[in-house]
């Protein structure tokens, strides 16, 4: 085993942790550390060594889970007619079942718009200070802090809302 | 309440306000009974993720993920594996060294110019120019945009005297008062002096803070005792306080 893959080898865990922040359930998340060991293993002649791995690969996580909430979005899209006929008759019902399983971290971080989620998995779960955070992203640290701020406010409140 | 509110408070939990603010945030919060509620909400909801996700931390690691990595190459040395072995840890002392360099060249040549902002008396290092002035006269409360240097936060070392932390055009630093003059405690190239590259996180700007951290006796001046101790000329302040 070379050094490169020592070293992403003692970064797993850290790296299953961001990847169940992000993905919507504990199989999603593995499948995404899967995809995102495979991209950085193919493209481990753009990490300079020397540099800080384990922001380079989570980054590369970043990257993975992003493309793929982009096609699941445009695959909802697609079906979106559908899916609003079928919930029409029973909109209070579906609040009520919405709002209990709203207390549940995982629901609530679902809820979240995946650029405040990603900035909550940074910061809370990864505890990556603000300047790491915004830099990986490639966004303005008034603009991290400020997504953070609406993601915490929204996430305090499903979670408090017994 | 305001996100400004917030995203202050949230900052305050994460560590990542300066002393200074951190009083400012602590001293509203003594008075303001829904702030502290606020706070104590953000803190909950820190514990409640933490102890969500910290446990896949601590899982074992699934086996398809060590193959992945261990793979076909396990075991076998290659020259470039032993090669990289090798170089890393030399790459990054001399990163170390051009760091402390870089460091030694700007105090190096600041010191021969005779406006400079730090001096050779005897053997120790002194603020002088613009930065002794602005150490002696600027509040951080009232920065004035025409100052040789921004003062961050003041604050009393055991022995009582008083220190300041300053960032100027070319060097951040700390200083602290003595019968000579502010003797330089530590300084460093500004942050943000060499912007593009990948910068590890605030890096000289923390190693202040952290300094002053390590230094600081109790809590930083407030703005009331900062304006006192300049118009008093820094005199060191008594420890029983």
């Amino acid at each position: 085993m070379q050094a490169f893959e020592r070293e992403l080898l003692t970064l797993l865990p850290r790296l299953r942790r961001f990847a169940r922040a992000l993905a919507r359930d504990a199989a999603d998340a593995d499948d995404l550390t899967q995809v995102a060991l495979e991209r950085a293993l193919k493209g481990r002649d753009s990490w300079q060594p020397g540099t800080k791995l384990d922001a380079w690969m989570m980054r590369i996580m970043r990257n993975c889970w992003i493309d793929e909430v982009r096609s699941r979005t445009r695959r909802a899209q697609t079906f979106a007619p559908e899916e609003a006929g079928q919930s029409v008759g029973s909109d209070a019902d579906r609040d009520i079942e919405l709002q209990a399983e709203m207390r549940d971290v995982d629901r609530a971080m679902n809820a979240l718009p995946p650029e405040q989620r990603e900035a909550v998995a940074l910061v809370l779960v990864e505890g990556l200070a603000y300047r790491e955070a915004a830099d990986l992203l490639d966004i303005p640290i008034g603009t991290l802090t400020s997504r953070l701020t609406r993601g915490r406010q929204a996430l305090a409140q499903m979670l408090e809302a017994a | 309440m305001n996100d400004m509110d917030d995203a202050r408070l949230m900052a305050y939990l994460d560590g990542e306000l300066a002393p200074a603010e951190r009083t400012e945030v602590e001293q509203a919060l003594a008075g303001d009974p829904e702030l502290r509620s606020r706070l104590d909400a953000q803190g909950r909801l820190r514990e409640r993720l933490a102890a969500h996700y910290g446990p896949v931390a601590e899982e074992e690691v699934p086996e398809r993920f060590r193959q992945m990595l261990g793979g076909s190459t396990d075991n076998v040395v290659d020259l470039a594996d032993a090669r990289e072995r090798r170089r890393r840890p030399l790459w990054q002392t001399a990163a170390a060294l051009a760091a402390t360099l870089v460091i030694g060249f700007f105090v190096g040549r600041l010191v021969t110019v005779e406006s400079g902002p730090v001096a050779l008396r005897g053997a120790e290092m002194v603020a002088s120019g613009g930065l002794a002035e602005a150490l002696d006269t600027q509040l951080a409360s009232a920065p004035s945009p025409d100052a040789g240097a921004r003062i961050g936060v003041t604050f009393a070392r055991t022995d009582g005297s008083l220190c300041r932390t300053f960032e100027g055009p070319a060097l951040a630093g700390l200083a602290c008062r003595a019968d000579s003059g502010w003797q330089i405690v530590m300084t460093t190239a500004r942050e943000g002096a060499e912007a593009g590259e990948y910068r590890q996180a605030g890096s000289t700007n923390a190693l202040v803070l952290q300094t002053a951290q390590d230094l600081m006796a109790g809590e930083p001046l407030d703005a009331e005792a900062e304006r006192r101790a300049r118009d008093s000329g820094w005199r060191p302040i008594p420890r029983a306080r």
